[in-house]
């Protein structure tokens, strides 16, 4: 069995994320995103390598979104529209209710810009009735196979990673995650699983970023100096998330330092989005949640809505104001007033799209902005850049991959080269196999697969009934557990071996079973056979010879029971100085250590005899050893300390 | 209805059958019923025990457990046979080990001592299959008294259980062993931090968060059993394991994780910088470590264990790591530099909590003088300052008070953030020690002071306007008393003075010999005596320099210097206690001029309020302070009796009444002084005698209460004991000591005696001045604490109606020595006194504090239901010759109390 994990998106690449995943039979496709930076075919994922026949509904078993970010959801209003999937799409509640709002302003840009229509207004309505949502940790049966889970990731409101098994084999594909919380989101969050793959993204490979404490800092500085000396601070902001966070972060401020200033937001899509967020607490961070029974935090209290007649009116003033890189819109309008004058303070999003006022600002400081032939704008306000990111750095895509521990991971969503080094980490650091293919590309790993067998009465009561074993000894005082714990070198380990005990019994036309091992035999039919060792060989005892002549002249040829103890006893004590951990047993006439035993031979020809090493000297007695295979290294240890011994016993 | 029941139980029994669940269920009601006899329940449990023997069927016996633990619960006495009912194997060998468990739990409840199951049994019950009872058993298991080593196998071995909830019992076993086992074995303890560590990886959150707490104590046993050399990288090891932890996904964990890393104190300084860098430092590339031969652990791993803390999503994490860091800033000032830029962060958290946590640790930093503010951290560190929560800026100010700013500019702009602090908040900021008037103005010039003191040395103070200074000047009180722990109120107004004349000042050419004339005119006149003295100028003759030195001396608190410190304090206070003497014999000079009132209520404000501040901390002091207030009091008295003696006083004789009364107190307080200090200097107890003397002639010269003979008497023998004194060394009596001897000599020479001459003893009395007490050594206050534990009227002490009662009493003796006779006075209301005997040769302990039980006998029982008894303990004033306690086999002489009265209640006994 294999995971076939075709990528039609984002592969070494940002922009447009979609990847197919075959998993034990099931297709399931994660996000289905636009590149905004292509205005032809690459615009969109390359559907048709998906199905030749544009039968898409019977190719893919669903189609999971991960957050409304339009290079995760831009092209599924196409694809389900005019390509014409009309199979189950999920994502979760917010994503629902906010992508529409991200489609229709990106589709009315277009419009504006004069581009080919690519879907319509109806078409995104459409598409939206098709969505099921679902809600963090809700396991959701797509069919009789597929579950897939939705899991906290961060980033924005609403986004998650998801969670897939088919049958036994799972997976996670995360989508877009920070590891750390902001103002207003949480890190992400997610359990331990048994996962065969983890698709991650990876825009910051190789980024390890400094505490955002330090870019709020920064922020808040900023902004108070600006409003301290009167002056007007303007934010050009994206309506989702960035605004939300940072007109947090003042309101605590405002709340703290008792600060009365106003701050304004922009009509049209901030408000509304704002009105979303104020619905959707439960997808914020835990301290917004935790004061949530006491006052929504989105209900900002120093923030009131702007009108035009604003602009002009004296005295400090904090403004969020659409859209983010003042490309056009309010922003622009406002930016056109405030720029010239030195008190007033301008704060840029991390990133501008080349050709932007944002970007022309970003580098470096410009006296003298050209909007158009005609219009010049002149620039004499201060300048803030923040570097926010909703993405999780390099630390962070270490640090859950290491939490997941998957048998597999695939990168995707970042830059080649950054990402070829973030892979040659996952795999020398973490042991995990690492793949970043590019687009249109098919990854396939082996996937678990588990035999599903019965199992016997008395191997389910041996796995309820504890059976833990320590290795190594220990001060651990066992007199009465003997029978339970088994002993052997090198560190204290314990361990239960229940389920180990078990047989694994597979027979011809019928359903595996697992026994237990004391079942074997009368399974088979069979009698238990060992492997047992022997070995016989002289030793020297004069000394001892003599002794006994004296006392008992009459018995030449036999040691008598009295002697054999005694040779016995000699060896236990020889033993018991050079073996100080083992445990020997005098048994009489026997010596045992564990399964090994020695006791003197009697008979003229042994079988176990080495014949080469035959005197038959009546000054050398004859010792015959037995042990089992588990204890021949221990039984050779000892036969070598009797013989070298031998000489000299006294 | 307890026949019928009893009958019936009875009849089943007979015919051999077990009981029914009816019969059960009354039986349930019989035992609930407080009226149902003794006999019958005894019965009843005759009954069960029989019909445990017929049958071993589990609904039964359940039954029957529950029967017992309630009879055993209603009925105390009954238990011991309950329980002895319990522990017969009829329970616990029965087949359900559900049954077994609820058997143990009821003995447990039951029994408070520990229990003695066996540790087979233990065990075997453990390995069986029922997944409950082994996980109770694995809770409660300390409540049995089972070997360590048994317990340790099977907590051990249950690490490997497949239930999450017995792992965790498990671990937390293991956690419980390790504190309060004693190992020894390496191999013990490398195999429980092995298992620890792997069930960091487990897929619960709660053994996880269980294992954090493993690998914290077991690791700690690993740093201890490691060799001398390997110690330093072992604990390392360990911190690091527990770094890897902060980044769990569950909360639990983090928090865990945290609160452990917190604790674990000695760390390399290479590792600590690395939890605050997310990126590896080169020095922590490639290093490794093996705590233990099995497994190695990578020092990257510690990579930004503090910056995530700080960053985390929940408070409780934010603020256990902001706790967590303060440990580590007290080794390492470069790791606390680092922290530092942290914590400034941690200012804008959107948490309260987080945000004093964060203070609180850079007050620590402060104090450790690891604390080094830059100018980037200013804009947050005093935004803090406008918080609109009252103690984040109480905190952010007692942080200013110690920091030390390297640049001038940053002390200016905490000036102006303290300024602004007032304006914004101007009604609201409570001081730092008392409540000040709420005047913004003499508020900045306290905060001002607050930090000013600290300032280094080659900065000038051009910023402050003198005006402040003088300002502060008149507040000097309240601002010393606050500035205690920096400086003393000396120096303080030194400096005060000379910043408020001049507006330029060098704090470096400031030597306080210059300034010292120019100061002496506008301070009080009291302060001014001691300025000139070089035991209380020890912070300014070295300059700046020595303030640090002194700093560190103050909360380093290293063995030696502390000592020197303690001394020079001592001497401080010495003089400090002579002003106080100083002013009372000023104030006494109002008393001859009849204004008792007023020096009676200078006395009690300025001298009581300014005793009461003296630290009594370091070694002596509290004789010292003991003795100047016990001299107040004796003062006090003396001038409230001779404000009698004023001839416009007319004497009624309510007057009368009251005077005696007064010279009694006065009595009282003068045999408390003369007794109750030892290490008095000669001149010190002739300046006693004096005032005695003068309470002898009070008494005198007041011919309506005079006892004539007992009071010559008692002054014959004062005298004596001056001419004693003198002739032991140099020391001149007074000249009013001179002349009371002649007057005695003359009255001795006349006429045998009786007649008295009160106009010659108030003539006397006449020329009688205060001088002005001087104490040279430190007096050692001879002190006794009283009391009966547990003893109060709620649960009184039970006693025999004509039987002695034993009272038993914790006492603690002070400074009392071998030659004193104590006396512990027992009285029962007014009626009856008894003295008992305080051998102190049986209490073999230091003069300086005996602490010991006494069981007092008290023999007068009443024949009452309660009553209560007052218990002092007094000591005999050996020097009194006069003999006037005519108790029985008590004390000859008067007796100085040495604690107060303590209340003890006896209730007659109900058990006989």
């Amino acid at each position: 069995m294999a995971i076939d994990s075709l990528v039609l998106g984002a592969g070494q690449e940002v922009g447009k994320s979609c990847v197919v995943v075959s998993i034990n039979g099931k297709r399931i496709m994660f996000d289905c995103g636009m590149h905004m930076g292509y205005t032809d075919s690459r615009r969109y994922p390359d559907f048709s390598l998906i199905s030749n026949t544009g039968d898409f509904d019977n190719a893919l078993t669903c189609v999971v979104v991960t957050h409304f970010h339009l290079d995760h959801i831009g092209a599924l209003p196409y694809f389900t529209e005019v390509c014409g999937y009309k199979g189950p799409i999920y994502m979760t509640y917010p994503t629902k209710a906010l992508a529409p709002l991200m489609l229709e302003d990106y589709r009315k840009n277009m419009d504006r810009r004069g581009e080919d229509e690519q879907f319509t207004s109806d078409h995104i309505t459409e598409c939206m009735k098709k969505v099921i949502p679902v809600d963090l940790k809700q396991t959701v049966q797509v069919d009789k196979d597929l579950q897939i889970r939705a899991y906290y990731a961060g980033h924005v409101i609403g986004a998650a990673m998801f969670y897939a098994k088919v049958g036994d084999a799972a997976m996670v594909y995360t989508g877009d995650y920070n590891m750390t919380p902001d103002r207003h989101l949480g890190a992400a969050q997610i359990d331990r699983l048994q996962l065969d793959l983890v698709i991650t993204e990876s825009t910051y490979a190789t980024t390890i970023r400094d505490s955002r404490y330090g870019r709020e800092r920064e922020f808040l500085k900023a902004v108070h100096t600006c409003i301290a000396a009167g002056g007007k601070v303007l934010i050009p902001t994206f309506a989702l998330g960035r605004a939300q966070e940072l007109c947090i972060l003042l309101e605590d401020y405002w709340e703290r330092m008792n600060l009365k200033v106003p701050i304004y937001f922009s009509a049209g899509l901030t408000i509304q989005a704002n009105m979303y967020y104020k619905m959707l607490i439960n997808w914020t961070s835990q301290k917004i949640k935790e004061t949530y029974a006491t006052r929504n935090a989105f209900d900002f209290k120093n923030v009131r809505n702007f009108d035009r007649s604003l602009i002009n009116a004296p005295g400090p003033c904090v403004l969020f104001a659409t859209p983010g890189m003042i490309v056009g819109g309010f922003s622009l309008e406002v930016f056109m007033q405030w720029a010239p004058s030195e008190m007033n303070l301008v704060t840029l999003p991390g990133y501008c799209v080349a050709g932007t006022i944002g970007h022309k600002l970003m580098s470096g400081k410009p006296t003298k902005i050209d909007l158009d032939k005609d219009t010049q704008i002149d620039v004499r306000c201060q300048i803030h850049q923040l570097s926010f990111s909703p993405h999780t750095d390099a630390k962070g895509i270490m640090d859950l991959v290491k939490f997941l521990s998957p048998k597999h991971a695939i990168l995707v969503h970042g830059e080649k080269p950054k990402m070829a080094t973030l892979k040659e980490r996952i795999q020398s650091e973490l042991g995990i196999p690492c793949y970043c293919p590019a687009n249109n590309e098919t990854v396939t790993v082996p996937s678990t697969h588990y035999v599903k067998a019965d199992a016997s009465e008395t191997f389910i009561r041996s796995c309820l009934n504890p059976n833990f074993k320590f290795s190594t000894y220990s001060s651990v005082d066992k007199s009465y557990l003997d029978s339970k714990y088994s002993k052997a070198a090198s560190g204290l380990q314990v361990s239960d071996e229940r389920v180990a005990e078990g047989i694994l019994v597979v027979e011809k036309g019928k359903k595996a079973k697992v026994i237990h091992q004391d079942e074997l035999l009368l399974m088979l039919g069979d009698k238990k056979h060992e492997v047992q060792f022997a070995y016989c060989f002289p030793m020297h005892t004069e000394r001892l010879q003599k002794t006994r002549t004296e006392e008992l002249p009459s018995a030449d040829t036999l040691l008598c029971d009295l002697d054999k103890c005694t040779l016995i006893n000699q060896l236990s004590m020889k033993l018991s100085n050079e073996l100080s951990d083992a445990n020997i047993l005098d048994l009489g006439e026997q010596l045992q250590v564990e399964s090994f035993r020695v006791s003197i031979c009697s008979k003229n020809s042994c079988p176990h005899r080495l014949s080469h090493s035959v005197h038959n000297d009546s000054e050398s007695v004859f010792l015959c050893c037995h042990w089992s295979l588990r204890d021949e290294k221990l039984a050779w240890k000892i036969i070598s300390i009797m013989k070298s011994s031998s000489p000299h016993t006294t | 209805m307890e026949q019928h029941v009893m009958n019936s139980i009875e009849q089943s029994l007979n015919n051999n059958q077990p009981l029914s669940s009816q019969t059960l269920a009354s039986l349930r009601s019989l035992i609930i019923n407080p009226t149902t006899s003794d006999s019958s329940l005894s019965s009843l449990l005759d009954a069960l025990t029989r019909s445990l023997r017929l049958t071993r069927d589990s609904v039964f016996l359940h039954h029957c457990l529950k029967l017992l633990t309630d009879l055993s619960a209603r009925r105390p006495h009954l238990s011991p046979f309950a329980v002895d009912l319990l522990r017969s194997d009829s329970l616990f060998s029965s087949a359900s080990p559900r049954l077994v468990g609820e058997s143990l739990s009821a003995l447990l409840s039951l029994t408070s001592s520990q229990n003695d199951i066996d540790a087979a049994r233990f065990v075997s019950l453990c390995l069986g299959p029922s997944v409950p009872v082994r996980l109770w058993l694995l809770k409660n298991a300390e409540k049995f008294a089972i070997r360590e080593s048994v317990l340790l196998a099977v907590f051990l071995g249950f690490t490997r259980d497949p239930f999450p909830y017995v792992r965790k019992a498990a671990v937390d076993g293991l956690v419980k062993l390790c504190k309060n086992g004693d190992f020894n074995d390496r191999d013990v303890i490398e195999g429980c931090y092995c298992r620890a560590v792997e069930l960091l990886r487990d897929a619960e959150d709660n053994v996880r968060s269980a294992a954090v707490r493993a690998v914290y104590d077991w690791g700690k046993l690993l740093v201890i059993s490691s060799e001398e050399r390997n110690k330093q990288d072992s604990s390392d090891a360990v911190f690091i394991q527990l770094c890897c932890m902060v980044r769990d996904m569950s909360m639990e964990v983090r928090l865990e994780a945290f609160e452990a890393l917190g604790k674990i104190g000695l760390v390399s300084e290479d590792i600590l910088l690395q939890t605050l860098f997310k990126k590896v430092l080169g020095i922590n590339k490639d290093k490794i470590y093996k705590p233990i031969k099995v497994f190695e652990i990578s020092a990257s791993a510690a990579a930004g264990a503090f910056v995530h803390g700080l960053e985390d999503e929940f408070s409780e994490v934010r603020m256990s790591a902001c706790y967590s860091l303060h440990t580590f800033t007290v080794f390492s000032s470069q790791f606390a530099g680092e922290a530092l830029n942290l914590l400034m962060d941690m200012l804008n958290d959107d948490s309260k909590i987080v945000r004093l946590q964060a203070l609180n640790t850079m007050h620590h930093m402060a104090t450790c003088n690891h604390l080094k503010v830059e100018e980037i951290h200013m804009h947050s560190f005093l935004s803090t300052l406008f918080d609109s929560c009252s103690v984040i800026r109480s905190a952010t100010r007692k942080i200013l008070k110690l920091a030390k700013l390297m640049k001038l500019e940053l002390f200016k702009l905490c000036i102006d953030g303290l300024l602004g602090n007032l304006e914004t908040y101007p009604q609201l900021e409570p001081a730092f020690g008392g409540k000040l008037g709420f005047d913004s103005t003499r508020v900045a010039a306290f905060l001002v002071l607050a930090i000013s003191a600290p300032l280094s040395n080659e900065s000038d103070v051009c910023g402050v306007p003198s005006r402040i200074f003088s300002y502060a000047v008149t507040w000097l009180g309240r601002i010393s008393y606050a500035l205690s722990d920096v400086m003393n109120r000396e120096t303080l107004l030194a400096y005060l003075s000379k910043c408020s004349r001049s507006s330029t000042i060098s704090l470096a050419d400031f030597k306080i010999k210059e300034a010292l004339p120019t100061v002496k005119g506008d301070m009080p006149s009291h302060l001014c005596s001691e300025v000139g003295s070089p035991v209380s100028m020890p912070l300014w003759q070295k300059g700046v320099e020595t303030f640090d030195h002194h700093h560190q001396k103050l909360f380093l608190g290293k063995s030696g210097t502390h000592l020197e410190y303690g001394l020079r304090e001592c001497d401080e206070l010495r003089q400090s206690v002579n002003l106080v003497f100083r002013k009372v014999k000023d104030l006494w000079s109002l008393v001859q001029l009849g204004c008792t009132n007023e020096a009676l209520k200078a006395i009690s404000r300025a001298c009581k309020e300014e005793v009461a501040s003296f630290t009594t901390d370091s070694p002596g002091s509290a004789g010292a302070v003991a003795f100047t207030l016990q001299y107040l009091r004796v003062i006090k008295l003396l001038a409230a009796v001779w404000e009698h003696l004023m001839p416009t006083k007319k004497l009624n004789c309510y007057g009368v009444g009251k005077l005696e009364l007064l010279l009694g107190k006065l009595d009282r307080r003068l045999r408390e002084i003369r007794n109750k200090f030892i290490g008095l200097s000669k001149a010190e107890e002739l300046q006693i005698l004096e005032l005695i003397v003068v309470a002898c002639l009070l008494r005198l010269s007041k011919i309506e209460i005079c006892c004539y003979d007992t009071a010559m008497k008692k002054l014959s023998s004062i005298i004596s004991h001056v001419e004693i004194l003198r002739k032991g060394g140099p020391i001149e009596p007074s000249h009013f000591i001179i002349e009371v001897k002649k007057l005695l000599n003359d009255i001795g020479s006349s006429s045998g005696g009786s007649t008295c001459k009160p106009l010659l003893f108030k003539k006397l009395i006449d020329s009688f001045s205060l001088h002005q007490f001087v104490l040279g050594g430190s007096p050692r206050h001879i002190n006794a604490e009283l009391e009966v534990p547990g003893n109060d009227s709620e649960n009184p002490l039970p006693f025999i109606p004509g039987i002695p009662a034993s009272i038993p009493l914790a006492i603690t003796l002070y400074n009392v020595l071998s030659e004193h006779r104590l006396w512990l006075r027992i009285s029962m209301g007014e009626e009856s006194t008894q003295f008992v005997f305080l051998d102190l040769n049986l209490i073999r302990s230091s003069d300086e504090v005996r602490e010991f039980t006494f069981v007092a006998p008290f023999y007068l029982t009443p024949k009452a239901i309660s009553f209560a008894l007052r218990v002092s303990i007094g000591i005999e004033c050996l020097q009194e010759n006069v003999h006037q306690v005519k108790a029985f086999g008590g004390p000859k002489r008067e007796l100085a109390y040495l604690c107060p009265e303590e209340e003890i209640f006896l209730c007659k006994s109900t058990k006989w």
